[in-house]
């Protein structure tokens, strides 16, 4: 009975210890958090509305702009993002003499690399609509301007949501990746406090961010989803 | 067929003359003539792959022609030159001229983003520049006449196939078209409701509206058009007034046909 007692001493003395620490890291903490937060908003405020341009040029029945509109999302699908950000960051200043801070290297290389991807969902969400919908907008006398912003992209919109807001989540996670480019964002913070203090409290404080600000995204996607589905049958 | 039809004469609201339409190897219209006057009912019936539907969707450039002349209203939609070309005129062009039509799809093809009203006022707003209270005012005087007042603020995800139907109507009506192109209208809808939707289509023939009717519905098309036209094999097999292509039917094919499925 005694041991047991003496056990759970130890563990709140523990964890008040831990607890203090905590206090101690979450400033540091915050900042990097401040850092991820704006490279995820500002990548997703950008790559969001670029997207759509390369969603279309991809099936633009003119090579010219269908074939660098395919590269384009082919070369930035099919390689490591990590990779892209060492391109920008490391060789790019080489070639071109033009060197950028390592966040606006973060920022450059998520947008063009995020576009892509969103492009890639735009143009399943366009191809997805039925041809019945282009006739009735061609019967009526629509131009295709008139076609694709008021029939098509309205109801692109309510379908890519699920994939779009799954995106929105790996984003989060992959801001993750600029610490490679020592950008001070919360893993590159984390990571220095765990070397420091060789105690893994860092990490873990880190994944609880991380948690709930994926928590935070997925209560949004579900009422933006549940928005955009109000006019379905019952 | 249509022979006697002249160029350019405006009672015609539409003329096709010689119309072919290939797909690859097979013929799906083999040098089809047909023209509707002003506030005629002309319906189409046939088997399945016989044409009909082919045939409607040309008229407003659903579907482009491999030679022949399309006039709506006396203007040319569509012509072949010496060398067999078929030319359309401009895009911008061809938008009015199409504008022109209005068309009931078999799938209805409401747009399910926007209510019924906004459905039915759109394509005003957007392609005629109508003033937006206006065109709300028109396309509520037109829910009236199918009969779906009541729906104004619903959307098309929330009504029966009948009412979609009577909207798509409403929808097509709205633009003040020449001619109403219907598709089959009624294919995709339980036996129960068609009643609905031909009763519909029955007042605008009542009120002289000009269209064109491509439907399966034996019953519907004796009682309300003023010509019928049996096509077969891409080709306009035989034509007349409804009693006698159903009661006196001259050719063979149709004779076959009226038997299979009014039986």
């Amino acid at each position: 009975m005694e041991q047991v007692y003496q056990f759970f001493i130890n563990l709140f003395n523990a964890l008040a210890a831990e607890l203090q620490y905590a206090k101690v890291l979450m400033p540091s903490l915050m900042q990097g958090l401040i850092v991820t937060l704006k490279i995820f908003i500002l990548t997703l405020v950008m790559s969001l509305p670029l997207g759509l341009p390369f969603a279309l040029g991809s099936n633009s029945r003119r090579v010219i702009i269908r074939i660098p509109c395919r590269v384009y999302i082919w070369l930035f699908r099919g390689t490591p993002l990590m990779l892209q950000l060492f391109f920008f960051y490391f060789f790019l200043p080489i070639v071109t003499g033009i060197k950028l801070d390592g966040f606006t290297t973060a920022v450059f290389t998520f947008v063009l690399n995020y576009a892509a991807y969103f492009a890639e969902i735009y143009r399943g969400g366009i191809e997805s609509i039925d041809r019945g919908q282009y006739e009735a907008a061609q019967s009526l006398g629509l131009s295709r301007t008139q076609t694709l912003f008021g029939i098509i992209i309205p109801q692109m919109i309510k379908r890519v949501l699920p994939p779009i807001s799954n995106e929105t989540i790996t984003l989060v996670k992959d801001t993750a990746l600029v610490s490679v480019i020592a950008v001070g964002e919360l893993i590159r913070v984390a990571r220095g406090a765990v070397n420091r203090d060789v105690k893994v409290t860092a990490f873990v404080i880190a994944a609880i961010i991380y948690l709930i600000l994926t928590f935070v995204l997925t209560l949004l996607s579900n009422h933006l989803e549940k928005r955009f589905s109000r006019h379905e049958a019952q | 067929m249509g022979a006697e039809n002249t160029v350019n004469n405006n009672e015609y609201v539409l003329q096709m003359h010689n119309i072919v339409k290939e797909f690859g190897e097979l013929k799906a219209l083999d040098d089809v003539s047909l023209s509707v006057k002003q506030g005629e009912t002309v319906a189409i019936i046939g088997p399945s792959g016989s044409g009909k539907s082919t045939l409607l969707r040309c008229v407003n450039r659903l579907v482009t022609i491999s030679s022949g002349q399309i006039l709506l209203s006396g203007e040319e939609l569509a012509r072949t030159d010496s060398q067999g070309r078929v030319i359309y005129p401009p895009e911008s062009k061809m938008r009015k001229l199409c504008a022109n039509t209005g068309m009931v799809f078999q799938h209805f093809n409401l747009f399910p983003h926007m209510n019924c009203l906004q459905n039915i006022s759109y394509a005003p707003i957007k392609v005629k520049g109508v003033e937006p209270a206006k065109a709300r005012e028109r396309a509520r005087e037109l829910l009236k006449l199918v009969g779906l007042s009541d729906k104004e603020k619903v959307y098309p995800g929330q009504i029966s196939g009948g009412q979609k139907q009577r909207i798509a109507i409403a929808r097509g009506l709205a633009m003040e078209p020449q001619i109403m192109l219907f598709d089959e209208p009624t294919s995709a809808l339980d036996p129960e409701i068609t009643g609905e939707v031909l009763a519909v289509i029955r007042r605008l023939a009542e009120q002289k509206t000009t269209m064109l009717i491509v439907t399966h519905e034996m019953g519907f098309a004796r009682e309300v058009a003023d010509r019928v036209v049996f096509m077969d094999n891409g080709m306009i097999i035989e034509e007349g007034p409804p009693e006698q292509i159903f009661n006196n039917p001259k050719c063979e094919r149709l004779q076959s046909f009226l038997s299979a499925v009014l039986s």
